[in-house]
């Protein structure tokens, strides 16, 4: 077996899908636990502005409704990031990623503000395209390979075609185009801050496993 | 010089989606011109077409209660796979029994084919499928009602 990750420690096996754990996936996966612990335990932060000319200043509240809305969704994003990472399925890791497309639209929707809801619209269309070139590439996989398995398309007697794997590539970066909207939107700081940074967390995730996906298969 | 023009372009957010939309043209071009590809005649999971089968095109053979023979990837995990993918309701045995064009609603309502596929071999897909659409109606459900909170 080609085995860029390292040695698979664990299999856990759900019928044909075998999510396996090598010293990169675990790595990968243990951070992805680990800042869905923080994201659960960590409380919005409140914005304060200073009035210019005097001594006031402003301090933005989150409603309770928007913090539970968002942390909601950051807990979905890390736990589809934790799926994304170990699994060992071409299939299910696209279905992973474009949970994770899906939620990173959510935690960056829940904003209010005209500004940034814009760029969530034009991440949302983004990661809408995004799907069809990687469910296209799962689909090449399987009709030229026959099998939909990692590990047995790491044993390295089936070839997947220079396509497929460009196809899988360029669908990963739609959905994982997130930074540039939460940055240009300013929102690492803005209200209801820590839970953006789950976004570029799971970007920066899912492209870290696309890359060991391309190498191993 | 160039690197700067590259990131002016990129920093307006207007602008990625023309971007990644001429990254996906480009892409499409590339594979246009790969084709053809190689088929791959052992595939998982086949199913033939069987014509006079009321059941059809979801007819994966078998009486109900014996295993089916379903090709799967790794069979040794899923053992139980083929028993019920042939069991049928008594309503569903009964339309299927008396006409030949009702294969998609016996698949389509509770108590027709339950596709083994997709319940026992490839079970997780069948979970994470509807959780993509939970959360997308949860962010819809959230946008259509933000006014009122």
């Amino acid at each position: 077996m080609n085995e860029i990750g390292g040695a698979p420690l664990f299999f856990l096996e759900f019928g044909d899908i075998v999510i396996y754990f090598t010293p990169f996936t675990l790595t990968l996966f243990l951070l992805a636990l680990v800042f869905s612990v923080f994201v659960l335990v960590s409380r919005p932060e409140r914005q304060l502005e200073i009035a210019f000319g005097g001594d006031a200043y402003y301090a933005k509240e989150i409603s309770l409704s928007e913090l539970r809305f968002r942390r909601f969704m950051s807990i979905a994003c890390g736990l589809a990031c934790m799926g994304a990472m170990v699994t060992g399925d071409v299939f299910d890791f696209t279905l992973f990623v474009s949970l994770v497309g899906i939620c990173n639209v959510g935690i960056v929707a829940a904003v209010r503000s005209r500004h940034v809801q814009n760029a969530a619209y034009q991440y949302g269309l983004v990661a809408l395209a995004g799907t069809v070139p990687m469910f296209a590439a799962a689909g090449m996989v399987a009709a030229t390979t026959g099998t939909l398995s990692m590990l047995e398309l790491a044993k390295g007697a089936l070839t997947v075609p220079l396509a497929a794997q460009a196809l899988l590539v360029l669908g990963v970066m739609g959905e994982g185009m997130a930074p540039f909207y939460a940055a240009k939107a300013e929102m690492f700081r803005a209200p209801g801050a820590p839970y953006v940074i789950m976004c570029s967390l799971s970007s920066l995730l899912i492209f870290l496993r696309v890359t060991e996906v391309i190498l191993l298969i | 010089m160039i690197i700067q023009k590259i990131s002016r372009v990129l920093s307006n957010f207007d602008n990625i989606l023309p971007v990644f939309a001429a990254a996906c043209a480009a892409m499409s071009l590339f594979v246009l011109l790969t084709l053809p590809l190689p088929y791959s005649e052992d595939q998982l999971y086949p199913k033939e077409i069987v014509p006079g089968s009321s059941l059809n095109p979801y007819d994966r053979g078998g009486p109900p209660f014996t295993q089916a023979a379903i090709h799967s990837q790794y069979p040794e995990n899923s053992p139980t796979a083929g028993y019920v993918t042939a069991y049928l309701t008594p309503l569903s045995l009964f339309l299927s029994e008396h006409t030949l064009y009702m294969g998609t609603t016996i698949v389509a309502h509770p108590g027709g084919i339950l596709d083994e596929i997709l319940y026992n071999t490839r079970g997780l897909d069948t979970v994470v499928e509807p959780t993509i659409l939970f959360v997308a109606f949860a962010i819809a459900a959230y946008l259509f009602r933000k006014r009122e909170a």
